[in-house]
């Protein structure tokens, strides 16, 4: 049975005045997007800059919601059922700002479990686990201003495990993280993908993608142009069916990263 | 679950606001300093000026502390909104399970909490000081305040929707609180206006609730009067708060559709 899915889903940003119809600029962040991920499936969303990786995990976390099409999560209509997609739903977000920053780690955890439902008696228990699982509990004491950017990403993460969601959404999770604790983070995903949890991943980083990912999805300028099974691929063959795939056979011999 | 999370946003602020040192104690400072400057302003008037019967310094303090009670409560809405567009936690409080209104209207009663500890200092230690004789009706200003507090609920979704849709929900605060400021009865009596700017002050509710704690406090045994400014209240917070609480939910919606949350 599939998680999520997106059924020909579109999304068009369009800048107008607050009571007008007159539409000034329009965007189309996706256009007419079909996409599944089954229970336990690990899936990495490529693209370059402004493909709709971003876009993807905002839909089906209801950040965002489609103009066209579905999102499903577990049967639950991202538009119709907000609350019950939300309960399902953990997203771990690439902005670093996105804490209080005079509260100490462990508080912004306790707040946000609070936000999510978690029963206080479970609260502690909770928490410690999800520091445990990102390697943040020597820094759980620490105001989250005195982070570094790493320490951030990681609490981020740890933020969406607090729900125990069966769907987790990682937006460019290892983007500031040394060898070693993206080396920890890839682990920690293959784990939750293991006991159950569908994760979606928006990344930049082929290792990545080829480490932790069933499934790559390559997306270009809003449209889904293919999707991938990675077993078996190195990195660099991933990196050169990638570049293959948007025309850009140029780079493969020099460049590590999707291109921007 | 609820009071877990409203005892949550309550926690989260006042870590907050205790960690904000300098902030803090001037919060705890600047009441003080306003008292005198209200005892020395009613002082250079003169003591044969007593508006509605009472001393001018008293009638100063009711009305500033009051003002400045329900327009910091408006503002809080505002303020959570601005402050989570700034810090960026809008789009991820919106992934969490508590409804965006409800997280809204907690992280505004906790703000409503300070400023009614702070109220009720400002104004108990300015009434002990300058008319400690006074017979106040508590449950009368208790009926004031609740209703009063409606309304600023409904004022305060009103503004943090537009700041949602239009990222200018300041402006709005602002006008309103020019208004209430010249016309509500805040300085002076509204008698003392020309009668079409008395028509608008009728208009205003935070007149309503200014009039009713001065008669709830000075003249708690005139029960028609303070029957006529709780039946306005009440009227004004059971129209606008069903309409506050649409506007917001609709804007949050139209927000959600354009892409448009984190904008500010």
């Amino acid at each position: 049975m599939n998680t999520v899915a997106l059924e020909s889903v579109s999304k068009i940003f369009q800048q107008r005045a607050f009571f007008s119809r007159t539409v000034r600029e329009e965007t189309h962040a996706l256009k007419d997007v079909s996409l599944e991920l089954a229970q336990s499936e690990v899936v990495g969303l490529l693209g370059p800059n402004g493909s709709g990786k971003s876009t993807t995990l905002k839909l089906v976390s209801t950040v965002l919601l489609p103009d066209r099409g579905r999102v499903t999560i577990e049967k639950f209509d991202t538009r119709l059922h907000g609350p019950a997609v939300r309960k399902r739903v953990g997203f771990a977000l690439a902005s670093e700002r996105s804490f209080f920053p005079r509260l100490t780690a462990r508080e912004n955890l306790e707040f946000f479990a609070a936000l999510d439902d978690v029963h206080r008696s479970d609260c502690h228990d909770r928490v410690e686990s999800a520091l445990n699982h990102v390697g943040l509990c020597d820094a759980a004491e620490k105001q989250v201003m005195k982070l570094s950017s790493g320490m951030h990403q990681r609490l981020g993460i740890a933020r969406a495990l607090l729900k125990k969601p069966s769907v987790l959404l990682l937006d460019e999770p290892s983007r500031s993280l040394d060898l070693a604790a993206a080396a920890q983070l890839w682990d920690l995903i293959r784990d939750l993908a293991t006991i159950g949890m569908s994760i979606l991943i928006a990344t930049h980083n082929f290792a990545e993608a080829a480490e932790v990912c069933d499934r790559v999805a390559v997306l270009q300028k809003g449209s889904l142009i293919a999707t991938s099974r990675t077993r078996h691929l190195s990195d660099r063959q991933l990196r050169e069916f990638y570049l293959t795939l948007i025309g850009e056979q140029d780079l493969i011999a020099w460049n590590e990263e999707v291109p921007a | 679950m609820i009071f877990a999370k409203a005892a949550a946003v309550l926690k989260k602020d006042i870590l907050t606001s205790v960690r904000y040192r300098s902030g803090f104690f001037l919060k705890l400072v600047s009441p003080a300093l306003q008292l005198a400057t209200f005892y020395y302003l009613a002082r250079a008037v003169g003591p044969q000026f007593r508006p509605d019967g009472m001393p001018y310094v008293v009638f100063l303090i009711v009305g500033t502390g009051f003002y400045t009670f329900l327009v910091a409560g408006i503002h809080s809405f505002l303020q959570t909104i601005q402050d989570s567009q700034q810090t960026g936690t809008l789009e991820v409080l919106m992934t969490t399970s508590t409804p965006t209104t409800t997280l809204l209207l907690l992280s505004a009663l906790s703000s409503f909490a300070g400023n009614l500890l702070q109220f009720v200092v400002y104004v108990g230690s300015g009434i002990l000081l300058f008319a400690p004789a006074v017979n106040i009706s508590v449950s009368a200003a208790a009926a004031v305040l609740v209703l009063s507090l409606l309304v600023a609920i409904a004022f305060g979704l009103f503004a943090a929707g537009l700041q949602v849709s239009i990222h200018k929900g300041s402006a709005v605060l602002w006008l309103l609180g020019s208004c209430a400021w010249l016309m509500a009865g805040t300085l002076f009596p509204v008698a003392a206006l020309p009668r079409p700017v008395r028509f608008l002050s009728a208009l205003l509710p935070f007149t309503h609730s200014l009039a009713g704690l001065r008669i709830a406090i000075f003249q708690a045994d005139n029960s028609a009067a303070l029957f006529r400014e709780l039946e306005s209240l009440f009227l004004f917070s059971s129209v606008l708060l069903p309409l506050a609480i649409f506007f917001f939910s609709w804007t949050v919606r139209r927000a959600r559709q354009r892409g448009s949350l984190s904008f500010y």
